[in-house]
């Protein structure tokens, strides 16, 4: 704590800025508070003291910049500082209370470089695991062209499962950027129409495999506010879910509606589907990366579509949740924000 | 238009490999000069604009090459006056936005993923080959400067 004059000079400091400053009582005490403020701010700071005299009001220093004081060394390190006044006798005292947050620069600092380094790690990820995943892609068909024969169908087997592994190796990596991607992604708001995204998502999904038969029921229109990329990805992992799911029933239905939750201002949304469903008792798992509920062989995936979903509603400040049991079904629900909430 | 090559900038031999295999099967042999890293590369350009070797139809450009980056030896195929207008498609492992703005910043016309599958691979090649060396039309010749000697020598 330090006591600043009208004119700018020290008039009391506490044992703390003793310790933090480095200097005596009485070496501070007289002199301009400019002492404790480093050469780059030395000129400005007058006309700053100046400015805060004319209109006192507790606030903290320097309108949210990083701020930094000189030890009496001369060493200098990054501070918060507090302004208050107090009227005394004397006249009006400024005080300064300094807090050193030299600790809290280096979390930060060490934050950020682990990020950049999560991120040149992404990048080899992408860059440097993909090439030898295409080297055993590639060979393995080759042997399955150029040595059928010679395998045999044991030996085809082999090629073939190291084949669809290495295919399989290259989705999980993508998915896996793309959740890193999506971690960073800015979220734009804006109206979307959830329903109208829904509707081109089961309409590709048929487009592709016109030989299922699928009852979809949509529910159009559904204004939320919401990223409409981020959120489309989001839709087309739970809209792929239901189709995967489904696709042992003759009879499959994929139904997707909303609903005001009136006391919160959200829409609850839904996308049930009448297909596998899944062992409540491990709802848990669902939406962490790489849980799988059930096998490769019965549905294949990578287990990171429904962590990517967690992922874009949470970024809108959304929850999300499921609802199912074996052979019954599920319901993946997420709340947004309306979109007359803008 | 028989007499025309590609030239591949590939320094993985996995790669170059595959990509003349992907070739292979869309029945196109014999017809890819490979350059391993990015310092052969250059001096293939280099013959190229000395007027000592024809230009390739189409160059397919790693940007991950040891020696000289794919981006520096891009850089030089568009400095080079009987090489500038060449078609490159830059085909790479990364799609991180970074790379891809990069690539076409330097003056790629095109950019591909190399893909893990060998079947998508081999689809790619063909849908490269078939839009570079048949759909679109080329640059005409003459906005290079002739060739010493006229006609540029024949390869096999």
């Amino acid at each position: 704590m330090v006591c600043v004059a009208a004119d700018g000079r020290i008039t009391m400091v506490n044992a703390q800025a003793e310790r933090l400053f480095g200097y005596q009582r009485e070496e501070l005490e007289g002199q301009l508070v400019e002492v404790l403020v480093p050469g780059a701010a030395h000129s400005v700071h007058p006309q700053y003291r100046t400015t805060y005299m004319a209109d006192p009001k507790p606030r903290p220093m320097g309108g949210g910049m990083q701020l930094s004081v000189c030890r009496r060394d001369g060493s200098i390190f990054p501070a918060d500082i507090s302004l208050a006044a107090i009227d005394t006798e004397e006249g009006i005292l400024m005080t300064a209370a300094v807090r050193d947050v030299t600790s809290r620069q280096q979390a930060q600092e060490e934050l950020e470089r682990a990020n950049r380094e999560l991120e040149s790690f992404a990048y080899s990820v992408s860059h440097d695991l993909r090439a030898p995943l295409r080297t055993l892609a590639g060979f393995s068909a080759a042997l399955l062209d150029e040595c059928a024969d010679e395998l045999g169908e044991a030996g085809r087997g082999y090629a073939g499962r190291i084949q669809s592994a290495s295919e399989q190796m290259a989705k999980l990596i993508d998915d896996l950027l793309r959740l890193a991607r999506m971690s960073k992604a800015e979220v734009n708001l804006q109206p979307v129409d959830l329903g109208a995204e829904v509707a081109s998502i089961a309409a590709e999904l048929q487009r592709d495999r016109p030989d299922r038969s699928v009852l979809f029921t949509i529910q159009q229109p559904v204004w939320v506010l919401a990223d409409r990329s981020l959120i489309r990805t989001a839709l087309q992992n739970l809209m792929e879910n239901a189709w995967k799911f489904t696709s042992g029933r003759d009879d499959a239905s994929i139904d997707f509606a909303a609903a005001p939750v009136t006391q919160q201002a959200r829409v609850r949304c839904y996308v049930r589907d009448n297909g596998a469903g899944f062992d409540p008792a491990y709802v848990d798992k669902l939406f962490r990366p790489f849980q799988r509920l059930h096998s490769a062989r019965e549905f294949p995936g990578t287990g990171v579509g429904l962590a990517s979903v967690r992922q874009v509603v949470e970024r809108h400040g959304g929850r999300v949740w499921a609802e199912g049991v074996v052979g019954g079904g599920a319901t993946f629900y997420l709340t947004l924000q309306p979109a007359d909430a803008l | 238009m028989s007499d025309w090559r590609v030239l591949l900038v590939e320094d993985n031999p996995d790669d170059e490999a595959l990509t003349i295999r992907a070739f292979a099967k869309n029945d196109i042999h014999d017809k890819i000069v490979v350059a391993r890293d990015g310092a052969e590369a250059v001096d293939y350009l280099r013959a190229i604009d000395s007027g000592e070797t024809p230009p390739p139809a189409l160059i397919l450009l790693d940007l991950k090459l040891p020696k000289v980056g794919g981006l520096d030896v891009l850089h030089q195929i568009r400095a080079g006056q009987r090489t500038r207008l060449i078609p490159v498609v830059v085909l790479t492992t990364s799609v991180e936005p970074e790379d891809v703005l990069a690539g076409y910043d330097g003056g790629a016309n095109a950019y591909v993923r190399k893909p893990v599958s060998f079947s998508d691979f081999v689809a790619a090649v063909r849908t490269i080959v078939t839009f570079w060396l048949s759909l679109v039309e080329r640059p005409p010749a003459a906005t290079a400067p002739a060739l010493p000697g006229g006609q540029p020598a024949a390869h096999s």
